[in-house]
């Protein structure tokens, strides 16, 4: 990235030095910026989603108050002291909504209906009609960096009879998925591993070379959707043969991570989730991606949230627990908390001109309302980040007329930098963002 | 639901009738079939086939993309999803490891080129490529795919200086090729259909091998499709027979099997430690090998009928599994074959797989355990309950209650009844048996009532269920449509609805599973393509 003033790349390898993690940026913020007469570049715009399955209890969950003078309930308490930089959008819906999890997931993703697999079967086996709003993101934010995005997951349960709409979230089309890193130690791996000696390099690409134009003609001989297919796995050659191409380290590598066993079987939630938060922190401010989501659970994931004493999946205590559920309120605030440590590590990170949830606009959703119900009407969304200025902060917004929750998708992609008038297909369709939080 | 069942009995009488006069060779009713497609490789074909080809001492890379199963099959999901970045890494990686394994040992490496070669394109390197990538692409390399590897192979050679450093290379680029990671069909016209497509001998030979193998074709089933055998019935009996008979064909069975019945999720099924404490790994393990024998001796063993495995009493356990049933006399960790005594206790849904895998943490699911017979066993599927309904139970009353009588609610309230209805009394026949499978008479402290029905035949426990099932007009069907699933990679389409009662139609005379392995493969559905969509 060759510029007039130091990169930020350059800049963060001298605040990382060796191999400590920590960043300590204000001093040399001083020491660059003032002291040396630089003009530090801005810090890049970022966009990322954190998404949660089965809902949330909602007489647990709307804040008391509106507009700046609210105070969360029980669920979004684990939040409170990231008001300033947290938005409750409360009252909103996903109108396109036609079966439970699959029409939320699709909707709060891409603005659409999800697309039905097979014509054959009465059950619903979905993917996404279009690409989820990071890829959109990503288009355009993702170009600069090692990583287009970064995708990672949590917790493990994955479904496996409805479609990629419950095993995956990053889309870049139907049935085209970026599926999230799991592993700990795999994703340190692919952030901070050694590179390879430049001629080993070199042939490597040559490698990568020959194979895109094997995928060429392959292509031209193919129909339309295998050629779809196709050219998706030449762009995944074509971004690894450029990251080949990267001759040193962004950053020096923090210790290596490692995998979180279970403990007499029960997932290790909260480990899993700050290993994986405190790589992805790290993987923004060095700059390797701007783009980022964050799958805590899966869409309708039966997850044993163990933690808060729940003997059996999330999604099956949701259809089963008699109301008023307080095993899915405990684990909704769990969940919560595990969110309030990934923001507030964010907000904790500093880097010139301020923290990462200053740069960042983060939607932070789930796939319907309650799970017991499966509506889609006062759909919980958070949107976490200050984007550079362009979001307003701290507010609850309370729709007064049930207003279409693609606006918040368009709020958040605009405050991103992505240049979009409207966004979303059929009821989801919008040519409006949500005002009340766009500066 | 049960529209949908009547009209499928009533296209079967249709489908009996229309194979009266087939042409000899092919089987079945004329059918639209479905489009050629890419198949991409699973991630366990990917690893069998890698070990095929370089030997069973080649560590295999197991830091490879999940996969995505569509309508229950992995297969399925192959055939629709394409590579991510993530993906193509971890490809790249697991390609450079093996031709390193391979290239960084002498004797690997010779017995690999049956050569030496003296520069990176001489004749040792080209006839090693060309028997290489006939067996890593399963077809002869075109004479440019030759040309861009040799390219290749030079210039790796000159910037590293090495000959074999620029063979690696190329080796590496055929196992990250698109030509390797899809299993690559287009189909060529069909003389027979004029038209219409079949797939190639060479497509025909990996589509063989996968199914049956779930691994790469050997060089025998090369030469077969080199020959052209793979396109006519008796070269394609003549190579069917061949791979059922091999070790990897169990493997492979048991694979489809394995994911009929969900047994692969069973390793990721909690319950509750202190309610279950003898709910161990290998308990776990012995209850998927349990299923896994019963498949096999039924095919491979006895040959039998696929209905036995319904309501048969012979099974394997070994002591853990015993124990769990109650079955004096064995102990040890290996299964052993056994003869179930009278009870109610037999057949899969009798066993501790089925039963603990459609069962929650600490209770039972009736619910569960309907939707797996429907769904898998008779290919009936359920509905996902409409957005807004309230699906949560009723509070508690203060008084136990039995799991019967929580259910209650779903077959009272109207917004429920209309599904559970096809799934909770089914389930409710098994209520003798707790979420690990281990016979009960008490529920939360109260007796059980282990009375289900089966749209209105009432039957309790397996047993009784199994055997109702065996005469199920719907059974032999589902299976016959899982199977197709499976083999062909894709949903069938109502175009292909008639072949598939045509198989259905042969299935009923034995439920012979090898018999609707050779029919599947010798029908229209598995030889015949459209043209790309």
């Amino acid at each position: 990235m060759p510029r007039a003033v130091l990169s930020r790349r350059t800049v963060l390898r001298g605040a990382l030095g060796g191999a400590a993690v920590s960043l300590a940026l204000p001093p040399l913020e001083a020491m660059l910026g003032r002291g040396l007469g630089f003009s530090a570049p801005p810090p890049p715009r970022r966009f990322g989603i954190w998404f949660w399955g089965n809902g949330v209890r909602l007489e647990h969950w709307i804040p008391q108050g509106t507009g700046t003078s609210w105070t969360p309930r029980e669920e979004l308490a684990p939040l409170a002291d990231l008001k300033p930089y947290l938005n409750v959008l409360t009252g909103l819906e996903v109108k396109t909504a036609t079966h439970p999890h699959h029409s939320g997931m699709a909707g709060i993703l891409t603005g659409a209906p999800f697309l039905k697999l097979g014509t054959t079967r009465d059950t619903i086996v979905s993917t996404f009609a279009t690409k989820s709003i990071d890829q959109v993101a990503a288009d355009h934010l993702g170009g600069k960096t090692r990583f287009r995005s970064l995708e990672v997951g949590i917790c493990r349960f994955r479904g496996s009879d409805e479609g990629t709409t419950f095993q995956h979230l990053s889309h870049n089309g139907p049935n085209n998925v970026n599926p999230s890193e799991y592993s700990p130690a795999r994703l340190f791996q692919r952030l901070f591993g050694a590179l390879p000696r430049p001629e080993l390099a070199a042939a490597r690409r040559s490698v990568l070379d020959l194979v895109v134009q094997q995928a060429a003609s392959l292509r031209a001989t193919l129909g339309p959707s295998d050629r779809r297919r196709l050219e998706q796995h030449m762009e995944s050659v074509r971004a690894v043969e450029k990251r080949l191409r990267q001759a040193e380290q962004a950053c020096a590598p923090p210790p290596p991570a490692r995998d979180v066993p279970d403990v007499n079987g029960q997932e290790q939630i909260e480990q899993q989730n700050q290993i994986m938060t405190d790589l992805l922190a790290l993987a923004l401010v060095c700059d390797l991606c701007r783009v980022f989501s964050v799958l805590f659970s899966t869409c309708g994931s039966g997850v044993i949230i163990w933690q808060v004493g729940a003997r059996n999946g999330l999604h099956q205590i949701c259809h089963d627990e008699p109301l008023p559920q307080p095993t899915v309120h405990r684990a909704t605030v769990f969940t919560m908390q595990q969110l309030g440590y990934f923001l507030r590590k964010l907000r904790d990170t500093q880097e010139l001109g301020g923290n990462l949830l200053d740069s960042c606009s983060i939607l932070c959703t789930t796939e319907l309302c309650e799970g017991n119900r499966h509506n889609n009407d006062e759909f919980p969304i958070l949107v976490a980040g200050r984007a550079g200025g362009r979001l307003r902060t701290g507010l609850h917004y309370r729709s007064p007329n049930r207003e279409n929750a693609s606006k918040v998708l368009l709020t958040v992609l605009r405050a991103a930098g992505v240049p979009l008038t409207e966004f979303g297909t059929a009821g989801g369709h919008v040519d409006s963002g949500l005002s009340a939080i766009e500066a | 639901m049960r529209c949908h069942c009547l009209l499928l009995l009533g296209l079967a009488a249709c489908g009996g009738a229309v194979l009266e006069g087939e042409p000899a060779g092919r089987l079945g009713p004329d059918i639209t079939p479905a489009p050629a497609t890419l198949h991409r490789l699973t991630s366990l074909q990917y690893q069998n086939t890698v070990r095929d080809l370089f030997g069973s001492w080649i560590q295999v890379p197991t830091d490879l993309d999940v996969d995505t199963p569509l309508h229950g099959y992995r297969s399925i999901g192959a055939s629709a999803l394409t590579i991510s970045e993530r993906a193509a890494e971890q490809y790249e990686a697991a390609a450079l490891s093996l031709a390193r394994q391979v290239f960084g040992d002498a004797a690997r490496r010779q017995a690999l080129l049956g050569c030496a070669p003296s520069a990176p394109d001489d004749a040792c390197a080209r006839s090693a490529l060309l028997r290489l990538g006939r067996r890593v692409w399963r077809r002869p390399l075109q004479p440019d795919e030759l040309e861009g590897l040799l390219r290749l192979s030079r210039q790796v050679a000159a910037s590293l200086q090495s000959n074999l450093a620029g063979l690696e290379y190329a080796t590496a680029a055929l196992l990250q090729s698109p030509h390797f990671l899809f299993r690559v069909e287009r189909g060529e016209p069909d003389p027979e259909h004029p038209g219409s497509l079949r797939y190639t001998a060479y497509e025909m030979a990996s589509r063989l091998s996968y199914f049956l193998w779930n691994s790469g074709p050997d060089e025998a089933l090369l030469d077969a499709a080199e020959r052209g055998e793979l396109l006519h019935e008796a070269g394609l009996r003549t190579q069917t027979a061949r791979l059922l008979a091999a070790p990897p064909a169990r493997a492979a069975l048991a694979g489809f099997f394995a994911e009929l019945f969900a047994l692969e999720r069973l390793g990721h099924v909690v319950k509750d430690a202190a309610l279950f404490p003898q709910f161990r790994p290998s308990l776990v393990e012995a209850m998927r090998q349990e299923v896994l024998r019963q498949v096999d001796e039924l095919v491979f063993v006895r040959n039998g009928d696929y209905r036995d495995l319904l309501d048969g009493d012979i099974t394997f356990v070994n002591g853990e599994l015993a124990r769990l049933y109650g079955l004096p006399g064995v102990s040890g960790p290996d299964l052993v074959r056994t003869q179930l005594p009278a009870g109610r206790r037999a057949g899969l849904l009798g066993t501790a797989a089925v039963l603990s895998l459609h069962a929650h943490a600490t209770l039972t699911s009736p619910t569960l355990r309907g939707k797996f017979v429907r769904q898998q066993l008779l290919c009936q599927d359920i509905p996902p309950p409409p957005p807004g309904v309230t699906t949560s139970l009723p509070p508690p009353t203060g008084r136990p209650q039995t799991v019967r009588e929580r259910l209650a609610q779903h077959r009272q309230d109207p917004a429920c009844r209309s599904c559970h209805e096809r799934m909770d009394p089914l389930g409710l026949g098994l209520e003798h048996f707790d979420p690990i499978g281990a016979f009960r008479t008490q529920d939360n402290g109260l007796p059980v009532d282990g009375r289900g029905d089966l749209d209105g035949t009432p039957f309790e426990g397996p047993r009784e269920l199994g055997r109702l099932l065996r005469g199920h007009a719907a059974i032999g069907l589902c299976l016959v449509r899982q199977l197709y699933r499976h083999a062909t990679g894709h949903l069938e389409s109502a175009a292909e609805e008639a072949g598939v009662q045509a198989l259905w139609q042969r299935f009923v005379r034995g439920h012979n599973v090898k018999e609707l392995v050779y029919d599947l493969v010798l029908s229209d559905g598995f030889r015949r393509a459209s043209a790309p969509q």
